[in-house]
């Protein structure tokens, strides 16, 4: 069954790649967005708050500030709890708003004792993968933002969207292979010293473990 | 490999011969393996099944041939009818051999194992529907299905055995085919590291488990672009060439020469121009 | 590390696990959970951790007692696999199979979770505080000399500890008991050398001939001799070693030797002698004792009774004279008969004819610390404690992780001596067969998770204590290390002594930290020391040298050839396997499906048997046959095996567990129960190749599983598998 099923979407696969036209000419690296599931979280967390445009309202703190691992590692991962207090401990004007209070809950135990103190929260995933895709954050944050210098936030937002307008993050771009590739087949503009290949890579084995 | 790439080419993911106008840019993995210091101690197939999530499937699959050690050590004895193995027996560890031309490539039907342009020889297991022609078109059988959904069969992960599974490596499932993998998941970290650093592996950076274990050092894993790797300097002293399907010791003009040379690949004369050299056996003489 | 389970289970979920769904669904098809699943975070993680990336701590594998160091690699709190820990003198880096498995003893489904109290057939849960104060209560009333401890060997600070508890008991036994330990070879070793474990320097060595000592398979410390073996093949100090290996079973070792010799069992002293005397005869100037020991064997007479031609063994004489220096090494088969001192005294005596001593054989340096020092096991404790549990003279017998009714031969009787104890505690990690018979089961943290320190008794340069640490928390809550089990009942005991500290972790940095000056931390701060001496998972020990020293020749005696035993026709075996060895590790499943190298047989006990053999008694390769001593009867499948001496069969041990856990129990037959108790004739210890059988088809037949495939491992003509002669390349121009 699943094999016969298989196969038709391997045809279907083929009839789509033939009707879409292959592009070979610089393009920019932002898609049309594709939206996800609006996410409930535990506590609201005003992205636009902390890395929103000064003008905005926002303190335009660098995305990896709070998402250290992101440059180091495969997974972004999600700011330890610490991360967030370390700041906010020092932060009396917001210290009495309903998020705040809910999160120094998950830090020092909640009232009722239904929250132990030193809770990571129970965040939901926004950005899944499917668990055989090995994405790299840090090989795509190296070579955008490191090595070509763009904006993080663009970098950043290449994948993620314009988190900077969001609250709780809400995944924009549909994350699926044909999006991956979309990208890895188009002649990134490259300045003219780099030995780098304009092209993503594009085996099979570079995203599939 | 992209729905678009293989429309435009599939065949140039499935070499019929190495392709010389296309030498690999930067990297070329390959091996070789001493047999005159592997002493089929099992150290690496161990190691293997603990790297990559292999599963262990009982006596009764492995009866009817469901094991899945990527890396085995098959041993052999003489033939010659002596009343005993009076000079030990041949232990050669084999594992896929990464075919620069690899006969399972030709075969798959839904182009689900093919060629990287690190020369190594890609199994994806989202496209693989188990067709299993890639096991029977194998000349050297390292290529293993999965019969069974292991990870739901009992006693094969039980809590908390799970817990050691490596999460760099899919658990594969029911219906399709698997084999080693040259480590891909290490290569893949390596080269990232690299280019971080603008500069590619350094030889010695990145080991296969199997080697990373091997108590006598028998194995050697490198890239064969880079001219200080230990395996690219091996191969040329034993003047074995990856797109040669004839390599100097089997040519007969050179005999005396030819004849200090322990480097050779198995099943050279099918030409599937394979990835890792073996260095024969030396035995003693005087006794 | 991570905050609770509860996210370690989610991890695992996310990354590991979920890959199993996935590769059911075709291309487009994903499992993506958006807004369903929770992502794993942290509260307050250490720097070092990034999640994806491993960090890696180093310890010490307590697989075997080689005491090589690993380190383990941690990602997420989980430890995923081992490595060897470049730094050590033993492994540098390396590691065997067995080694490798320890993370399948750690995250073994069948461990014990719980103290466990015998009610009637059944085990009882109950607290640690109850099973602790039940000890020290059944502990009142008995005299000291009535109390004992059964262990295998021991060193470090988990010595220290029992040896104190040992004496707050005011008892005197202590029986250390390894089944398959070269005991006889140490005893032989004293007598020759002046130590119990020279060094053997297999690198130096331009021609190693072992008398049946599996180097690189399970004897002593096989990680550390395969690579000098690699060193000694790589023609390092000129020209390419050669090894020669004469045994009657062959062994792991023997397959890679380049001469294999099949010699009649027992005879392996003879052999030695005879090459004296031959060496003499071509002029190789032997002590005059020596030469006075060897004097009647003559090539002719050795040739006779040991089945080895006489052309050999001039040959060998030959190679011994021309290539030195080299290496004589006494393995377990030598020494497993009742004359096998003798045996092993006779090999000894060869490497001093050879002027080997001092070269290839060295001597180890004192160890600076001996509470410390390693207590190792031998056969003869067993034998001693079950003469005095025969005798009633056992009223609380603890049994530290040995597994002697499994272990031992049933001519001791030990299952029925042991019933007479009337409180038996085990501290156990599996409810194995010994475990089974205690009257209090304590579940023992995995070696993975403990704090300790050992010291491994063969010294590959010099001196070193281990540092074993976990390498993640603890599974189960309701397990202990035993470090911890000691101190908890040190303190029943001698509360003053040790109130001041909480647990073993504690004592353990105190007493490493107290002495660091001696440890190469002089001018370190207690912390420094201390965390350097975790990261690097060993200590370095200094020692003064030890001078050779060398003793005469003894009186020598070996039996006559021992006239056909019409009854019992043929000498049993018991094969010491690399994944075996004596079944502890028996419910590891890689070990289990990880083929014998020589049969390649998986998951079950097989029969060795010569195709000469096997003709003449009319069995053919999957027969089950049974095999019958005077001591029991087992029934196993036949293999025709080349590689032994047609008046042998060979059984491999530490299969045929009844209990342990789901991958051990049925799987196979136990060799331990068909042997008869014999004792070696100086030492006193168990004579394990003394055990004479018959064996005969039952007229059932299977397919034997293993890895050979059809061909039965033959080549067919193809150029797979290829050997070349030493003479025709130069190793030592390659790179």
């Amino acid at each position: 069954m699943h094999r016969f099923l298989r196969l038709s979407v391997f045809f279907a696969g083929l009839l789509m790649a033939m009707a879409s036209q292959a592009n070979t000419t610089a393009q920019p690296l932002t898609t049309a967005d594709d939206l996800g599931p609006q996410v409930d979280q535990p506590i609201e967390f005003p992205h636009d708050r902390h890395a929103g445009d000064a003008d905005k309202g926002g303190m335009q703190i660098n995305c990896m500030y709070c998402h250290t691992y992101a440059r180091r590692s495969i997974v972004a991962g999600i700011p330890p709890l610490q991360k967030c207090i370390g700041c906010h401990q020092g932060i009396e004007s917001v210290r009495e708003t309903p998020r705040i209070k809910k999160l120094f809950e998950y830090w020092e135990g909640s009232a009722d004792g239904t929250i132990a103190a030193k809770t990571p929260i129970p965040w939901k995933k926004v950005h899944d993968l499917p668990d055989f895709v090995r994405f790299n954050h840090e090989r795509h944050i190296q070579r955008f933002y490191f090595q070509q210098e763009k904006p993080v936030q663009e970098v950043c937002g290449y994948c993620h969207g314009d988190v900077k307008t969001m609250t709780v993050a809400r995944r924009s771009k549909s994350l699926s292979m044909g999006w991956c590739v979309s990208c890895h087949e188009k002649d990134h503009p490259l300045d003219a010293t780099s030995t780098m290949t304009s092209q993503g890579p594009n085996d099979c084995w570079q995203c599939h473990k | 490999m992209s729905v678009t790439n293989l429309l435009e080419n599939w065949s140039q993911f499935r070499h019929k011969h190495p392709v010389e106008d296309k030498p690999h840019a930067e990297y070329k993995w390959a091996m070789s393996i001493d047999l005159d210091a592997c002493t089929g101690c099992n150290a690496c197939s161990v190691a293997c099944y603990a790297e990559n999530n292999l599963p262990v499937v009982g006596k009764e699959k492995y009866s009817h041939g469901f094991s899945h050690h990527w890396m085995r050590i098959e041993r052999y004895w003489d033939e010659d009818g002596r009343e005993f193995p009076d000079q030990g027996a041949q232990f050669l560890p084999m594992m896929c051999q990464h075919c620069e031309a690899a006969p399972c490539e030709t075969v798959c039907p839904v182009g689900a194992t093919n060629h990287t342009g690190d020369g190594l020889n890609s199994q994806v297991y989202n496209r693989c529907i188990g067709s299993r022609y890639c096991e029977a078109n194998c000349p050297y059988k390292v290529r293993y299905f999965n019969w069974y959904d292991y990870p739901t069969t009992n006693n094969v992960w039980p809590e908390p055995m799970n817990q050691q599974l490596n999460p760099d490596v899919t658990v594969r499932g029911k219906g399709v085919m698997e084999k080693c993998t040259f480590c891909v998941q290490r290569l893949t970290v390596a080269k990232s590291d690299a280019r971080s650093q603008g500069r590619t592996v350094r030889d010695g950076e990145v080991q296969t488990a199997c080697q990373q274990a091997c108590p006598t050092g028998a194995i050697t894993f490198g890239n064969l672009v880079d001219p200080e790797a230990r395996v690219g300097k091996q191969w040329m002293q034993q003047q074995v060439e990856l797109a040669v399907d004839h390599q100097a010791k089997d040519q007969h003009e050179h005999a005396e020469q030819a004849s200090k040379l322990r480097g050779y690949r198995i099943f050279e004369e099918l030409r599937p121009y394979p990835s890792v050299m073996y260095l024969e056996r030396v035995r003693e003489s005087a006794v | 590390m991570i905050e609770n389970s509860f996210n370690r289970r989610d991890f695992l979920k996310v990354l590991g696990w979920g890959g199993a769904a996935v590769t059911l669904s075709g291309c487009g098809n994903t499992s993506v959970e958006d807004g369903r699943e929770l992502v794993t975070s942290y509260s307050e993680p250490a720097e070092y951790v990034i999640p994806s990336i491993g960090v890696y701590f180093n310890s010490t594998c307590a697989q075997c007692d080689a005491g090589c160091n690993i380190m383990g690699k941690v990602r997420e709190g989980r430890v995923l696999k081992l490595e060897g820990n470049s730094q050590s003198a033993i492994n540098r880096g390396k590691m065997c199979g067995l080694g490798q498995a320890g993370v399948q003893a750690h995250y073994n489904p069948d461990r014990l979770r719980e103290p466990l109290l015998r009610t009637g057939d059944k085990g009882e849960a109950i607290s640690w505080d109850t099973a602790l104060e039940l000890i020290n209560a059944k502990l009142d009333g008995v005299q000291g000399n009535q109390i004992a401890f059964l262990t295998g060997g021991i060193s470090g600070h988990v010595n220290v500890l029992l040896k104190n508890y040992i004496d707050a008991l005011g008892s005197a036994k202590h029986f250390a008991y390894e089944a398959v330990a070269p005991s006889v070879v140490r005893a032989a070793n004293k007598k020759a050398y002046g130590v119990e474990m020279p060094r053997l320097r297999l690198d130096k060595a331009k021609v190693i001939v072992s008398f049946g000592a599996d180097f690189l398979g399970a004897w002593v410390s096989p990680v550390h001799f395969a690579q000098q073996y690699a060193q000694f093949r790589k023609a390092s100090n000129g020209g390419r070693g050669v090894l020669v290996q004469i045994e009657s079973k062959m062994t792991l070792t023997g397959a890679n030797a380049d001469r294999w010799l099949a010699i009649r069992p027992g005879t392996e002293g003879i052999l030695a002698l005879g090459l004296i005397n031959a060496l003499g005869a071509g002029g190789v100037k032997v002590a005059a004792d020596a030469a006075g020991a060897a004097k009647a064997y003559t090539p002719e007479r050795v040739s006779t009774e040991t089945g080895i031609s006489v052309e050999q063994i001039t040959k060998l004489a030959a190679l011994l004279k021309e290539r030195t220096p080299s290496l004589v090494i006494a393995g377990s088969a030598a020494e497993g008969y009742a004359h096998g001192s003798h045996n092993a005294a006779a090999i000894a005596l060869l490497n001093q004819a050879l002027g080997n001593v001092g070269k290839t054989v060295e001597f180890p340096a004192a160890l600076p610390f001996p509470q410390i020092a390693p207590t190792v096991g031998n056969r003869y404790a067993l034998h001693a404690l079950n003469d005095d549990m025969a005798h009633d003279q056992v009223k609380v017998l603890f049994n530290f992780g040995a597994n002697p009714v499994f272990t031992a031969p049933a001519g001791l009787k030990f299952k029925e001596n042991l019933g007479k104890v009337p409180f038996k505690v085990a501290f156990a990690h599996y409810m194995d067969e010994t475990a089974l018979q205690a009257d209090l089961v304590l579940p023992l943290d995995s070696a993975l998770e403990e704090w300790g320190t050992s010291v491994p008794e063969y010294a590959a340069e010099g001196a070193q204590l281990n540092v074993h640490q976990p390498l993640m928390e603890k599974l189960y809550p309701g397990t202990r290390a035993t470090g911890d089990i000691l101190l908890a009942l040190l303190k029943l005991r001698r509360a003053q002594e040790y109130k001041g500290y909480e647990d073993f972790y504690a004592y353990l940095r105190s007493a490493l930290v107290q002495n660091k000056a001696a440890l190469g931390g002089s001018g370190k701060d207690d912390d420094t020391f201390w965390s350097a001496t975790l990261s690097n998972g060993l200590v370095k020990l200094p020692g003064a040298s030890n001078a050779a020293r060398k003793t005469s020749a003894t009186t020598l005696v070996f039996p006559a050839p021992a006239a056909q035993d019409g009854a019992y026709p043929l000498r049993l075996i018991p094969a010491v396997t690399a994944n075996m060895r004596d079944g502890r590790h028996a419910n590891q499943p890689w070990l289990q499906e990880s083929p014998d190298p020589l049969t390649t047989i998986v998951w079950d006990s097989w029969v060795e048997i010569h195709p000469k053999t096997a003709a003449r008694l009319g069995i053919v390769e999957g027969d089950i046959v049974e095999v019958a001593s005077k001591s029991g009867t087992l029934k196993a499948q036949a293999y025709l095996f080349p590689g032994i001496h047609p008046d042998a069969i060979s059984i491999p041990l530490g299969y045929g567990h009844q209990a342990m856990g789901r991958y051990a129990k049925d799987i196979g037959a136990n060799a331990f129960h068909i042997m008869d108790a014999v004792f070696d004739s100086e030492t006193g210890e168990l004579a394990m190749h003394e055990t004479r059988v018959k064996i005969s088809p039952t007229g059932q037949r299977v397919v034997i599983v293993k890895d050979e495939g059809s061909a039965g491992g033959k080549q067919m003509g193809k150029k797979i598998a290829v050997r070349v002669s030493s003479e025709k390349v130069d190793l030592s121009e390659e790179v």
